[in-house]
């Protein structure tokens, strides 16, 4: 292991929390991620026992989870393995396929409420033009967020992950906590 | 004046507020329209421009008149209409666009000089002299025409802006707005349902109609309980719909708290963008007025508005009102006045035969042919068959009949067509996709037919979606009959006001006819009809209909009016929107950002990223010191520098190489695995267009550098080449640029220092040389990659680690180099290193340098195709002599300015004598002066030739001598030991 000791997206040793009443919004710098490509022809692996989705699909399995990001193309998640060399680990799960490190091109910022899936609908209609009633559980889909490109994946009807590029995390952070508190403040 | 009895009005809620200083008071439920009226006030402001004195005019957002200031301090909020601005406590308003007070305004002589503010009078004076339009006649015009003025301060309010999804958007909460919502809530469609009102009713609130023999607000009410149990229906108050867009988005504005004394820590307003598969537009009709002369004076408003003033607000602006009409409508007013109370002095109407429908004096066939009253209205004159008579009343309630609010129907260029029946213009069959009017904004506005109208087209509209809807019960109405007759304006020679806020009359328009601005777009010019803040509303109807008497045509053979976004005026800090200040737009934070920040760093914003400028360090009070230490630094130990900004594309698959071929001019597929190549891209049209690094990491799998600027424009191009220009090879592509971390390290200790870092992997020039690359660890296991490339001329690396590690990475670096020399750089420091070594940068690259003006034409391969490398070859490209060189004053304390321009000493400098010009500029602590690049005629073969550096704009000229643009090590041995 080495000595060095990495600092989260937001620049702290800690992963930042913060609930604004009924939403939390938590930093996981724990969720570790690769993109999978297809080969020209290549026919879909099942990596860790996940079935990759179909487009605007997520799928998880166990610690695993997988969502499409283009054609012949997915993000694959392990969830507390973001130190670790994931894309090496699936490179052997998946042989044949193109396969790179994305775990630090991103900040990932889980949202759950306490409130059902109510408050982030609210949510959602400030950040994204996307329409929560149609994007339950099982959906992910990129899309713009205050000029900056983001994943949205509905994990549970209580929990939305929002996937940003790591060098924006703070801008990104910022966005959200605004909304959110916005919806506190009403 | 005390109020009138009923009304819906909170009478135990009593707010305070001023209108020009005076304190008045009013009640919850109040306008400030309303409010004022209640307390006596009718003169509430002046006209555009001739100053005279207005009234309020109408009782919602259609109005032209009643424009104040609200608020004070930085809140303070020009043109805001009294009619739709909700009372609260400790309201502020002032009047506007006067000289003086309001009673006695100073610029109500404009008015005795009438004749020379005519239509088209500003085309036609204030030519002559010409210097003094701008310095003159426009602040004089602007300062005596105009509307309210801006705090000048920042707005200290937050905006906010949101996406709202439905099958089926109401634009509208009155009769058939609602019942178009209840029957598609119901029918279990995601329903939205927007009202500019704060209150749901619409028309029916102003009413004294019945639903099923009870008021209608019985049966808002229960609606509303109804609404409030349906999860489907969003209701949203205080929204006004302002426009359509493509695509079914409807632009809305949600007053959030615009009837707040402040937002607290809300927001002031949202901009909501609404994707509808259908709509139900339920925006109901304006009253049209009808022109007679003098008929702008306060008191005189739309008989509309007087009984909405009278039923929903308990006010009327006098005892003794009079009411001209060509409708029955005008007659309903002035039961439902006589109802409250109020004394009907007459009800002139110019139908013949008609009979009273109430105890009031009628004058039949008769009109309202003039007015008098300085600050407001005293008497009117009725002239009947010749005989003119004058009868004493402080209000004149006028009723030509109601125009469909057919606004949005027109904003993707529909055309209203003309409805003969209605008098009026109703929704056309080509106004935007999916939207559909109902109720009296389709000209059904009696109230029954409005009702089922709205439940009507809300089942059709759900129809179209495949959705069954019920029709549901709906409630038995009173009869509302119009009965109205096509008459349009008194004639006469005194002034008539068609559109108030403009101040353009009948006359006016007789003239735009006499100068033969006929057609309405050019009437509208001329007059200046129908512009500003209620885009005629009120006007534009009753103007076709003077122009069309005067040519002699149909109404709609003289034109149609149509409309564009916005409905009603929006705030652009709304339409701004989100945040202002550090947040205005996103920010990219470098990994070692926090760590630069903490050695106080200086940074420079470089597109959305911010960068690491310079370290000052202690004692330092010149930036050019901390550069001009940290270049030497770089030249003489080691220089550290993030440069994880530059573009990462991670390219793999069995054709990888041959994709890369075809992208970069120069070849990449004879490249070993293990090394690195410096490539250039070339344009479509041949012209350079990016540079960068290509490593190849193993057969199949190659990590690509863009500059930071074209980073993401890189990027999209490789994946435009993939997916549509060459989608048979095996390729494939991710950026990896937020992932990795990369820090430059510099400088002739270079090796020495990341040997201390890298765990067992062989950094000697014979294990590790000039550009190599390597996937190791470092630090103890953690997975990196080195490339040996160089920007500064100096043997120099670059090491990359999971971004999350930059930050220590660096600290690391910089502990374990301190006997070294190690140094941070910045981006200007990283810019001297590159001009001394005659690097290419942004500056260079500019869209109009050829790979031979920047002395890498040999790099075009002639062995292969690849984007642009065809085009480049092309004459005109070809034939460019301008090639890139060094520059240095003739004398060592001379300046170098990027951007002048050279020429031949002695020459004439013209355009045509011009031989190039500066890219690039900086003091370089090596050369121990200024020096430049730049594209010079046959650069290459006038090394020590003397040119003249002409920078006119700054008068400033410099000799200087061509030489070489590798001011370092032109041979290349120092990157190489």
């Amino acid at each position: 292991m080495s000595d060095l000791k990495p600092i989260s997206a937001l620049g702290a040793a800690a992963p930042r929390l913060l609930t604004l009443g009924t939403l939390t919004l938590r930093e996981n710098p724990g969720l570790g991620l690769a993109s999978l490509a297809l080969r020209r022809g290549g026919t879909a692996p099942s990596p860790f026992g996940l079935t990759l989705p179909d487009p605007g699909g997520w799928a998880a399995s166990g610690a695993y989870a997988a969502f499409w990001t283009g054609p012949d193309q997915w993000m694959i998640e392990a969830e507390g393995r973001g130190e670790e060399d994931f894309a090496a680990a699936l490179k052997a799960e998946a042989p044949g396929c193109s396969i790179t490190e994305q775990t630090d091109g991103w900040v990932a910022f889980e949202i759950t409420s306490v409130a059902g899936g109510a408050p982030l609908s609210r949510l959602m209609e400030k950040l994204v033009n996307v329409d929560a009633a149609g994007f339950g559980p099982g959906h992910a889909t990129r899309t713009g967020l205050e000029h900056m490109s983001v994943f949205l994946i509905r994990r549970a009807e209580d929990r939305l992950a929002i996937i940003g590029m790591r060098t924006l995390a703070g801008s990104l952070w910022h966005a959200i906590e605004t909304a959110a508190g916005r919806l506190v403040a009403v | 004046m005390t109020r009138l009895s009923g009304g819906l009005i909170d009478r135990d809620r009593k707010l305070s507020f001023t209108f020009d200083g005076q304190v008045y008071y009013g009640h919850a439920g109040d306008t400030l329209a309303s409010a004022l009226l209640a307390n006596d006030v009718r003169l509430v402001g002046r006209s555009f421009k001739y100053h005279r004195p207005r009234g309020i005019f109408s009782a919602g957002s259609e109005e032209p008149n009643a424009l104040v200031e609200l608020r004070s301090g930085a809140r303070q909020e020009p043109n805001t209409r009294a009619t739709v601005a909700e009372l609260f406590d400790g309201l502020e308003a002032r009047s506007q666009n006067r000289m003086g007070p309001l009673n006695r305004d100073l610029l109500a002589v404009n008015d005795l000089m009438s004749p020379f503010f005519a239509a088209g009078f500003y085309y036609k004076t204030f030519m002559w002299p010409r210097a003094f339009w701008e310095k003159l006649y426009e602040p004089a015009i602007r300062k005596a025409a105009g509307l309210g003025s801006l705090s000048m301060q920042a707005d200290p309010d937050h905006y906010d802006k949101g996406f709202l999804h439905c099958d089926l958007l109401v634009i509208g909460g009155g009769a058939a707005g609602l019942a178009a919502a209840l029957t598609a809530a119901r029918a279990g469609a995601q329903v939205v349902l927007a009202d500019e009102d704060s209150r749901l009713g619409g028309r029916l609130l102003a009413e004294t109609l019945q639903l099923d023999d009870a008021p209608a607000t019985e049966w808002i009410a229960a609606l509303e309980a109804e609404f409030a149990s349906l999860p489907n229906l969003r209701v949203m108050r205080r929204t006004t719909v302002f426009g359509v867009y493509d695509h079914g988005v409807y632009g809305a504005v949600e007053r959030v708290a615009d009837h707040l004394t402040t937002p607290g820590a809300g927001v002031r307003q949202t901009l909501w963008r609404i994707t509808a598969k259908r709509a139900v537009l339920a925006a109901g009709a304006t009253e049209r007025h009808i022109p007679f002369a003098n008929n702008d004076r306060p008191g005189i408003m739309l008989a509309g508005a007087l009984r909405a003033y009278a039923n929903r607000w308990a006010v009327c602006p006098a005892r003794r009102v009079a009411i001209f009409t060509n409708n029955d409508d005008g007659h309903r007013t002035a039961r439902d006045l006589i109802a409250k109370g109020v004394e009907v002095a007459g009800v002139i109407d110019s139908r013949k035969g008609v009979h009273p429908q109430g105890s009031y004096p009628l004058f039949d066939g008769a009109v309202v042919s003039d007015s008098r009253g300085r600050l407001g209205l005293t008497r009117i004159e009725i002239t009947r068959d010749g005989d003119s008579q004058w009868i004493d009343c402080g209000a004149l309630g006028v009723a030509g009949g109601w125009n469909p609010n057919v606004h949005l129907t027109a904003h993707h260029r529909g055309r209203p067509i003309w409805d003969p029946e209605a008098l009026a213009f109703v929704p056309g069959a080509d106004g935007p996709a999916g939207l559909i009017a109902a109720g009296a904004a389709a000209g059904r506005g009696e109230l029954a037919a409005a009702l089922a109208d709205g439940a009507t087209r809300a089942a059709q509209a759900l129809a179209d979606l495949g959705l069954a809807a019920r029709l549901p019960d709906l409630p038995r109405a009173e009869a509302s009959p119009a009965g109205q007759a096509a008459f349009w304006h008194v004639p006469g020679k005194k002034r008539a006001w068609v559109d108030m806020q403009n101040d353009v009359t009948v006359k006016d328009i007789v003239l735009a006819h006499k100068e033969n601005m006929r057609p309405v777009e050019h009437l509208k010019r001329w007059t200046t009809l129908g512009m500003a803040t209620d885009q005629g509303k009120t006007a534009n109807v009753s103007a076709l209909a003077v122009m069309a008497e005067l040519t002699g045509q149909s109404i709609p053979a003289t034109g149609t009016t149509i409309f564009r976004p916005p409905y009603t005026p929006v705030a652009l800090s709304v339409l701004g929107g989100g945040d202002t200040g550090r947040h205005f737009r996103p920010h990219r934070l470098t990994p070692t950002h926090h760590w630069a920040e903490a050695r106080g760093a200086v940074f420079t914003e470089v597109g959305q990223w911010m960068r690491a400028q310079y370290f000052p360090q202690a004692g330092e009070t010149h930036w050019r010191q901390s550069v001009d230490r940290e270049v030497l630094a770089v030249r003489v130990g080691v220089g550290l520098c993030d440069v994880t900004t530059l573009g990462k594309v991670d390219v793999q698959g069995a054709d990888a190489a041959a994709f890369l071929d075809r992208l970069y001019a120069n070849t990449i597929s004879t490249l070993k695995v293990g090394r690195v190549r410096y490539g250039l891209m070339l344009r479509e049209d041949g012209f350079a267009y990016d540079d960068g690094t290509v490593a190849r990491m193993a057969e199949d799998h190659f990590v690509v550098t863009t500059t930071t600027a074209n980073a993401g424009l890189v990027y999209r191009q490789m994946e435009f080449a993939r997916q549509c220009l060459w989608p048979d090879l095996d390729v494939q592509l991710i950026s990896t640029t937020d992932a990795w971390a990369q820090i430059a390290v510099a400088g002739p200790q270079s090796r020495a220092l990341l040997e201390r870092v890298v765990d067992t992997a062989d950094l000697s020039n014979a294990g590790f040389p000039f550009m190599a690359c390597a996937e190791l660890s470092i630090c103890n296991g953690l997975r990196a990659r080195l490339f040996r490339i160089s920007f500064s001329g100096e043997l120099a690396y670059e090491v990359a680690v999971p971004a999350r590690y930059g930050h220590a990475l660096m600290q690391r670096l910089m502990e374990l180099g301190e006997d070294l020399g190690a140094t941070p750089y910045g981006t200007e420091a990283l810019g001297v290193l590159r001009i001394e070594k005659g690097h290419a940068a942004g500056n260079e690259l500019n869209g109009h340098s050829t790979a031979a003006m920047l002395g890498l034409g040999r790099m075009v391969s002639a062995k292969k195709d690849a984007i642009g490398a065809l085009m480049s070859r092309r004459e005109g490209l070809a034939a460019d002599r301008r090639r890139l060189v060094g520059l240095v004053p003739e004398t060592r304390s001379g300046k170098v300015t990027a951007g002048a321009h050279l020429f031949t000493d002695g020459a004439e400098q013209t355009m045509e004598t011009d031989q190039g010009w500066i890219t690039s500029a900086a003091y370089s602590p090596h050369v121990g002066s200024m020096i430049g690049l730049g594209f010079l005629e046959n650069g290459d073969a006038r090394e020590g030739e003397i040119l003249i550096a002409a920078n006119p704009l700054e008068g400033e000229s410099q000799r200087l001598r061509v030489v070489s643009p590798h001011f370092v090590d032109p041979e290349g041995g120092r990157l190489r030991v």
